[in-house]
């Protein structure tokens, strides 16, 4: 087992040079863990640094990022009931200051306006001098539209979510979504996709354009300018989507070289990732997964994207060609769906009650956003109309919603008169039983799926089957589901017939692969424990090879000379490259003999599943 | 967001408020689609609109019924600002509900900050003489006292729900 990543000494030579340090992964000694993430993060820092740089001199935007939404809160409330003073004195906004303007007003009303003018303008002075950067926010709340306020750019990637929210339950940021979407649909095939970069206008008017919570049409746009726009969301993000704490572990996972433990230890860090963080980046790899899978339109394979889109996601290339190359494994369950926005109150509404449910679910997300938005204090006579609209759509939707399921009882209701309730029970037992047989069969392959899945020492032989045979399930606990709710439907009963027989083939096919499976399972099993013995023994000889390294005492490491050093150093770097060599060398002669064991053992399984039906018969 | 064209018909929001199982909603379903619903469900926030043909002009109206369940009051203001006129209803057999009127107005009086904004008092279920808690007098007081006007109505049969209707229509004609 190599937990030692040659990649990663060769680096920073001499990071892990201490023999103790090998115990790393745990982070047990504090001080000296922190002392590298010091030193990487220099390294790490420096694409940062540069980063925010940039970010501060975009301005307040990026600057308030974060914040804004609590301040806002403090902000607004007491200059809400102010409206039409701060009409007049738009940037005096703070309600002591107000008061103190009415006071001053009293005053100068006596006066002449000269005098009134001077004075104000001397009071002007003196806030300038004071104004701070709480202040200037005031003023830039006061006077500037959503857009400054809570920009859906540039911000943590949860405020991101909040503010530009998909109203369909999946918890991306609405650029993201428009833009995976888009490149999916009409990107997959272009060429140079992520690489050709759109002019730097044209994706800040979009920028701009989601900030405002316009509706925007990518399709009205190109390719470029989607993956110009998603890239820089990316980039703006206060925090890598891996997230600074568990950035460098990442890393340290993209760069181990055993295949397996690299897909465990990335699965698992995936795992620890905040909830909207582990979206994301599983969209984003899935998406570009499918990117590289049409490398023979787009000529784009993982490499030439990592190589687009590292620096974006700021991380190395290694970690993101390690997860495009993990992808299936990491995110199995990912689907990128469509995203398709609330309807507007010119578009028609659905009529299928499903579909109603769904938008009707939509539409109060959207409204919850709307007055979330206006309670924060952004309030604009177009916010107000949509309020309006939106709250119109959801009446009509439930409306709607009730008469049809009032029409809905009314038919179920009449035919159940019509036909002998026995019946429909004997169908319904007969049609459970059959349920039965076909889970009971799939709960004998699903424990040997896991089996397989526990050992991960080699990548899993067959999953269509068990896909199949989940499948079958599936499809046939929801045509009893449609089987009780119309069961006494003529139409429906003959459905229900066909998929009976149906069903026979099907556990016939399934007969024959719990077959074939349970044979496998012998000989993988076989495997696995022979693998375990391997293990067994390698950390045994682990356990016996660290004993010797701590003999060594750590601070006898001779103090060279510069010369002495730097052929050291010489000699270190090219053991390490010839090491790092060999070692790739090892792991593809592994995964090939893993490989060619799993033909034996397909092979294998296949033939005493045939003997067997053979003595059978 | 969607951007209405000029040519479209005068647009007045009208808002309905008092407290919990007054009868907003009934009343509300009875202006738009001449229906008395008898099973009580809360209501969160419901919006309909409704084209009115007076004198010759079309006029729309946003009808919207709001929660009379306090759980609700934190939207409710978000709605109150862009309300243009309000009704507010309570039941003739509850008094309770009367009283929670002087809050709604206040809370009204506090979001719109003008005094003159089309309000109408409305005393609900005057079908349920029988169990009549508040006398029309003392409504009608409180009514002049505001100077608004006060109507008794039914949404069970529709008394007076015209009445209330038209002097709707009259505020924005």
């Amino acid at each position: 087992m190599d937990f030692e990543s040659p990649d990663v000494m060769k680096d920073f030579p001499g990071l892990y040079a201490s023999d103790l340090h090998k115990a790393r992964c745990n982070d047990t000694d504090y001080s000296d863990s922190a002392e590298k993430v010091t030193k990487k993060d220099i390294l790490i820092g420096k694409r940062k640094e540069k980063k925010d740089k940039k970010d501060k001199e975009r301005g307040y935007a990026a600057l308030e990022g974060e914040s804004s939404a609590e301040e806002s809160y403090e902000v607004r409330s007491p200059s809400k009931s102010k409206k039409s003073k701060s009409f007049k004195f738009p940037t005096k906004s703070k309600e002591k200051r107000e008061k103190s303007r009415e006071k001053e007003k009293e005053a100068t009303d006596k006066k002449k306006d000269k005098d009134k003018k001077t004075e104000r303008k001397i009071e002007k002075e003196k806030e300038k001098g004071k104004v701070d950067k709480k202040e200037r926010k005031l003023k830039y709340e006061e006077w500037s539209d959503i857009a400054d306020v809570l920009p859906i750019f540039g911000v943590s990637l949860k405020l991101a979510v909040e503010r530009g929210r998909c109203h369909d339950g999946i918890d991306l940021p609405v650029p993201v979504r428009a833009c995976i979407d888009y490149v999916e649909k009409c990107g997959l095939i272009f060429e140079g996709v992520y690489k050709v970069s759109a002019p730097k206008s044209k994706v800040t008017h979009l920028k701009k354009l989601y900030n405002q919570r316009e509706n925007v049409d990518l399709s009205e746009y190109d390719v470029p300018t989607a993956t110009s726009l998603l890239k820089l969301f990316l980039r703006d993000l206060a925090e890598p989507v891996f997230t600074a704490e568990l950035l460098i572990r990442f890393e340290e996972a993209g760069a181990i070289l055993n295949v397996a433990m690299r897909e465990k230890h990335l699965k698992i860090l995936v795992g620890n990732l905040p909830q909207y963080n582990r979206l994301l980046l599983s969209w984003i790899i899935v998406h570009l997964y499918n990117v590289t899978l049409n490398e023979k339109y787009n000529k784009m394979n993982a490499q030439s994207i990592a190589l687009c889109l590292s620096s974006t996601l700021q991380t190395s290339h290694r970690l993101l060609t390690a997860l495009l190359c993990h992808c299936p494994a990491l995110f199995p369950n990912t689907i990128l769906e469509p995203y398709v926005c609330p309807l507007t109150s010119s578009a028609q509404l659905p009529d299928d009650p499903e579909l109603m449910e769904r938008e009707l679910l939509k539409q109060e997300s959207l409204l919850a956003q709307i007055h979330a938005e206006m309670n924060i204090g952004f309030i604009s006579k177009q916010r107000e109309e949509l309020l309006w609209e939106v709250q119109r759509i959801i009446t009509q939707l439930k409306r709607k919603l009730k008469i049809a399921n009032k029409d809905k009882e009314v038919v179920v209701e009449k035919p159940l008169e019509e036909k002998p309730i026995e019946e429909v029970l004997d169908n319904k037992i007969e049609d459970a039983s059959a349920c039965a047989v076909v889970q009971s069969d799939i709960e004998v392959t699903e424990p040997i799926a896991e089996d397989f899945e526990e050992n991960k020492n080699f990548e899993m032989g067959d999953p269509a089957v068990d896909i199949s045979a989940n499948e079958a399930n599936t499809s046939d606990t929801s045509s009893i589901t449609s089987f009780d709710k119309n069961s006494v439907k003529e139409t429906e009963k003959l459905e229900v017939d066909a998929q009976d027989t149906s069903l026979e083939a099907e556990n016939l096919f399934l007969d024959k692969t719990l077959a074939i499976l349970q044979c496998k399972n012998i000989l993988l099993n076989d495997l696995k424990q022979s693998l375990f013995k391997q293990i067994e023994k390698e950390k045994a000889e682990i356990l016996i090879l660290k004993e010797q390294l701590p003999s060594k005492p750590l601070n006898s490491v001779p103090v060279y000379t510069d010369a002495n050093c730097a052929s050291l150093d010489e000699i270190m770097y090219l053991l390490h490259k010839e090491n790092q060599i060999l070692q790739i060398k090892k792991i593809n002669l592994v995964r090939q003999i893993m490989e060619q064991q799993e033909a034996c053992i397909d092979l294998q399984s296949n033939l005493d599943a045939l003997l067997k039906n053979k003595s059978a018969a | 967001m969607s951007k209405k064209p000029a040519t479209q018909p005068a647009l007045h929001k009208v808002i309905m408020v008092g407290s919990g199982g007054v009868g907003k909603s009934a009343l509300t379903l009875q202006f738009m689609y001449d229906e008395f619903v008898e099973d009580y469900e809360p209501t969160k926030a419901d919006s309909y609109r409704k084209k009115i043909l007076l004198d010759g002009e079309e006029v729309q109206i946003d009808i919207l019924d709001t929660a009379g369940q306090e759980d609700y009051a934190a939207i409710r203001d978000n709605y109150f600002r862009s309300g243009e006129g309000f009704l507010c209803i309570f039941s003739i057999t509850e008094d309770e509900s009367f009283q929670a009127t002087q809050d709604f107005r206040e809370q009204i009086l506090r979001v719109k900050n003008d005094e003159n904004i089309p309000f109408l008092l409305v005393g609900n279920k005057c079908d349920l003489e029988d169990k009549r808690k508040v006398s029309y007098q003392e409504a009608s007081d409180r009514a002049k006292q505001w100077g608004v006007t006060y109507v008794e109505t039914s949404a069970k049969t529709r008394e007076h729900v015209d009445k209330v209707n038209s002097i709707v229509c009259r505020w924005y004609c």
